[in-house]
């Protein structure tokens, strides 16, 4: 193994092994104090199908629920994902950046730079278990409940054995392959697909053995939090991702290593087969690059595409029939749930269509997609052409600054009115299939609302963007700022005093009218309007008077 | 109506904190010259250009482009300048057509004839995405950025990276066409040999500051070189340390070697009046010399 290959990866990674352990032994905090208040009838009254792929146990009590959803699934998820990143970049992802040369310039050979990797992996993944096992410790104390009975340490090896799987499995294909997207791709479809497979196969008589065919299924089918560390599954996890392990070292001894690509997309073998060549010319080709706007959206496509899906479809069109069927446990959850949680979703009336999509749909995740599409257009707009060294041939061109401003906003617009309509069209459609009779016009109108919403702070990254160059600074600093702004939103309504500061931040401009059940208050969405708008002028000046970045 | 010149800059400089990145840079480029710009890297070579493209902005002095105001008419000029940055970086997942494609929406359409054209001269493969491309086939795609419009002036930074030297000799005479047409070239460079091919004249940049402003012929007469004669006996070398421009003299049996910055038939008058010459080679200094050369008459003449 190779001491300083082991350093690198594990210094350039540690951060975020420890904010995973570190976040996750917090939401460990948060929801075991949640549950210790609420009934908890309405997770072990759910339906078999979704207590199955929470891992919920039967009748279990507050420190059941805390291990085995937090720790068991989260906390799985969450671990495996990182392991999972750790081990598609190890070998792939320094090809693709073509470092992987270089770093075999020095007398090393491939298989030590594979261990090293590898060590380091199961180093931070070690960490991290460490960090969850030491919260899964401290939070019962802290919070005064019963563990007895329990197997910390037996859900903890299961979690961390599990994860060393998919980070050695998606070692093994980016070894063989060289391509880091295929890597972590493959490996992420195989781990959700046996997630879900292992959730829901036992439920249905005659397949439910087929279940063992998931590895999902080595990982918690045996309820480690009850009845402690199944060693034969262990075994089996541990087996293949040795054999993972030996199969990325031969893979990438024999084979010739990638020189930096661009990859190879979809739409670039589409546009190689004769038959299609014509009309994906024209969308590759031609009128990708057309416009500045253009070419901007394109490149933001894929993020539009996903959190435009996810709003239409999860978020909107399942959340209607999803609403009928758990309307009677969501009563007993109003009346139970701490006030600061009903704060954080708007104090919104469960009992009714409005206060569900309210919580579901639009308190967070709404805005958070429609951020993600607006602040990474905003925060790369003009800083990520920067870093990359293009701005330079882009200002070579007759165009005033303010342009390349202006059409990146109009990227940002498009982006944003398209998760915009597609929530619409989702909980619309969600209120005709389950015949919940919501107002058309209300639901425009919030949707309108959570669009302004989102083009504010992709208008206050464009900002960031504009005054410092760096990509960093205006994505940080827009998910600094956007998260104290939602927190304050929803504290200050707690106190009769303070109530009233919330209008000084744009999330009460959101929900704050109530729109889904009282329709668009223009005030507020004029408010909005002017301080996006007010946003991009300044970004305008910011950026004109400025250096150009040579270098990131 | 006497032409603008192509550039003019009077008085310029940029700092960055205490660091003086261009000091003071008076500086003239014709019509219808290839001016070559040459200094060793971290000279200011980059700041120069990046000032006068209005991509940063000059703490003091100004520049005029085509006699248009830098950062004034900052849009207009770029209607009819073209430029190639120093380790140009392009869009990595777009082809090179489709990158010029983009540009050339940027500026209102080009003649594809001429870039065809270009590209074959180059022999640049524009269907490869720019990401795939090894640095002197992306440099080409830059090139063929730069000339597509057909602009009043080229701004090239450090165009010659990469490329093979089949390319190269393509691409300086399609910079010496340029100057046929009456366009111009501003060339910088680190390297003398690239200058001295393709420039009219040469400015040379040390530390932010102009050094001096010549004519390659001049350049190339005043310019130190090694010398080696080659004589059929063993010869006395202080003869040759009285003629002027010599200096450094070395005596190896048949051989003299030295550095020499005077006029050749002054030497050859001295080296064939007592022995007989047998062989003669001269090699061009290298840049450092040059600037040695240059600074010495600068310290001389304060």
């Amino acid at each position: 193994m190779l001491a300083n290959v082991f350093t690198k990866t594990s210094r350039d990674r540690w951060i975020g092994a420890a904010i995973a352990g570190g976040a996750i032994s917090l939401w460990l905090l948060m929801g075991a104090s949640i549950y210790r208040d609420i009934d908890l009838s309405i997770y072990t009254d759910m339906p078999e199908f979704m207590r199955n792929l929470m891992g919920i146990p039967e009748g279990a009590d507050v420190g059941a629920l805390a291990y085995s959803v937090i720790l068991g699934f989260a906390g799985a998820v969450t671990l495996a994902s990182i392991a999972l990143s750790m081990g598609s970049a190890s070998i792939a992802g320094e090809e693709k950046v073509g470092t992987f040369g270089l770093l075999l310039a020095n007398p090393k050979t491939r298989t030590s730079v594979v261990v090293s990797k590898a060590g380091s992996m199961v180093f931070l993944i070690g960490a991290a278990s460490l960090i969850l096992w030491g919260g899964g410790i401290v939070v019962p104390k802290m919070l005064d409940f019963e563990t007895g009975g329990m197997f910390l340490e037996a859900i903890i090896f299961h979690l961390f054995v599990n994860a060393l799987f998919y980070g050695f499995m998606a070692m093994m294909i980016g070894a063989w392959t060289g391509n880091k997207a295929k890597a972590s791709g493959i490996t992420a479809g195989v781990m959700v697909f046996s997630f879900f497979a292992v959730g829901i196969l036992p439920l249905i008589d005659g397949v439910s053995g087929l279940a063992r065919f998931f590895p999902w299924y080595y990982f918690d089918s045996s309820d480690p939090v009850m009845n402690g560390v199944h060693w034969g599954h262990i075994g089996i996890l541990l087996g293949l991702s040795v054999l993972f392990a030996i199969a990325a070292i031969v893979g990438v001894n024999r084979r010739d290593l990638r020189e930096h690509t661009a990859g190879v997309t979809l739409l670039d073998r589409l546009r190689e087969n004769p038959r299609t060549r014509k009309l994906i010319e024209r969308l590759a080709g031609s009128t990708r690059v057309s416009r500045i706007w253009i070419k901007t959206l394109s490149e933001y496509q894929g993020l539009i595409i996903i959190a435009g899906y996810t709003m239409f479809l999860m978020m909107g069109v399942m959340m209607g029939p999803l609403y009928a069927f758990i309307d009677e446990a969501l009563l007993t959850f109003t009346e139970s749930a701490p006030e600061i949680l009903l704060a954080m979703t708007g104090n919104a009336d469960l009992s009714t269509p409005e206060g569900w999509f309210q919580t579901e749909t639009f308190s967070m995740m709404g805005p958070i997609a429609v951020m993600l599409v607006t602040a990474a257009i905003g925060a790369k707009a003009l800083a990520g052409e920067e870093e990359n060294r293009t701005m330079g041939l882009l200002l070579a061109s007759p165009i005033k600054r303010s342009t390349i401003v202006l059409e990146k906003t109009i990227a940002m617009l498009y982006g944003a009115f398209i998760v915009g309509f597609l929530t619409f069209a989702g909980v619309a459609l969600a209120s005709i299939i389950s015949s919940l009779g919501m107002s058309m016009g209300n639901i425009a109108a919030t949707c309108l609302l959570m669009t302004l919403l989102g083009l504010v702070f992709g208008a206050l990254a464009l900002t960031l963007s504009a005054a410092t160059g760096r990509v960093r600074i205006a994505t940080y600093g827009t998910i600094g700022i956007g998260l104290a702004l939602f927190i304050l939103n929803s504290m200050l309504p707690m106190s009769d005093s303070l109530a009233a500061y919330a209008k000084w931040t744009p999330f009460y401009y959101f929900l704050g009218g109530d729109p889904l059940v009282k329709g668009l208050d223009w005030v507020h969405a004029g408010v909005l309007t002017a301080i996006f708008v007010s946003l991009v002028a300044l970004a305008v000046v910011l950026f004109d008077r400025r250096d150009i970045k040579q270098t990131g | 109506m006497t032409p603008e010149p192509a550039i003019k800059t009077i008085g310029l400089t940029k700092h960055y904190g205490d660091v003086e990145a261009l000091n003071d840079l008076d500086l003239t480029v014709e019509p219808g010259e290839v001016f070559g710009f040459l200094g060793p890297n971290g000279a200011g070579k980059t700041t120069m250009i990046r000032t006068i493209l209005d991509l940063i902005r000059p703490t003091s002095g100004d520049a005029k482009i085509l006699g248009f105001d830098s950062h004034e008419d900052a849009v207009e000029i770029r209607n009819h300048v073209g430029y190639l940055p120093s380790d140009v970086a392009m869009y990595s997942n777009l082809t090179g057509k489709d990158t010029l494609t983009y540009f050339a929406n940027l500026r209102g359409g080009v003649d594809w004839g001429y870039v065809d054209e270009l590209a074959e001269r180059l022999h640049a493969d524009l269907s490869k995405k720019v990401g795939d491309l090894s640095s002197g086939n992306r440099q080409k795609v830059g090139i063929i950025q730069a000339f597509m419009n057909k602009p009043r002036l080229l701004i090239m930074d450090e165009p010659s990276s990469g490329l093979d030297p089949l390319v190269q000799r393509q691409f300086q005479a399609m910079m010496r066409e340029v100057a046929g047409e009456g366009r111009s070239v501003f060339l910088s460079s680190h390297t003398l040999s690239e200058v001295q091919r393709a420039a009219d004249r040469v400015g040379i940049i040390r530390h932010g500051a102009l050094i001096a402003v010549e004519t390659v012929s001049s350049l190339r007469s005043k310019a130190i070189r090694r010398v080696e004669l080659q004589f059929d006996e063993t010869v006395d070398g202080s003869a040759f340390e009285a003629v002027a421009g010599v200096r450094d003299v070395i005596v190896q049996n048949h051989h003299v070697t030295f550095s020499f910055d005077g006029h050749m038939d002054e030497l050859l008058a001295v080296a064939t009046r007592r022995y007989t010459l047998m062989d003669i080679s001269t090699q061009d200094a290298d840049l450092e010399e040059i600037f040695l050369t240059y600074y010495r008459d600068e310290e001389s003449t304060v």
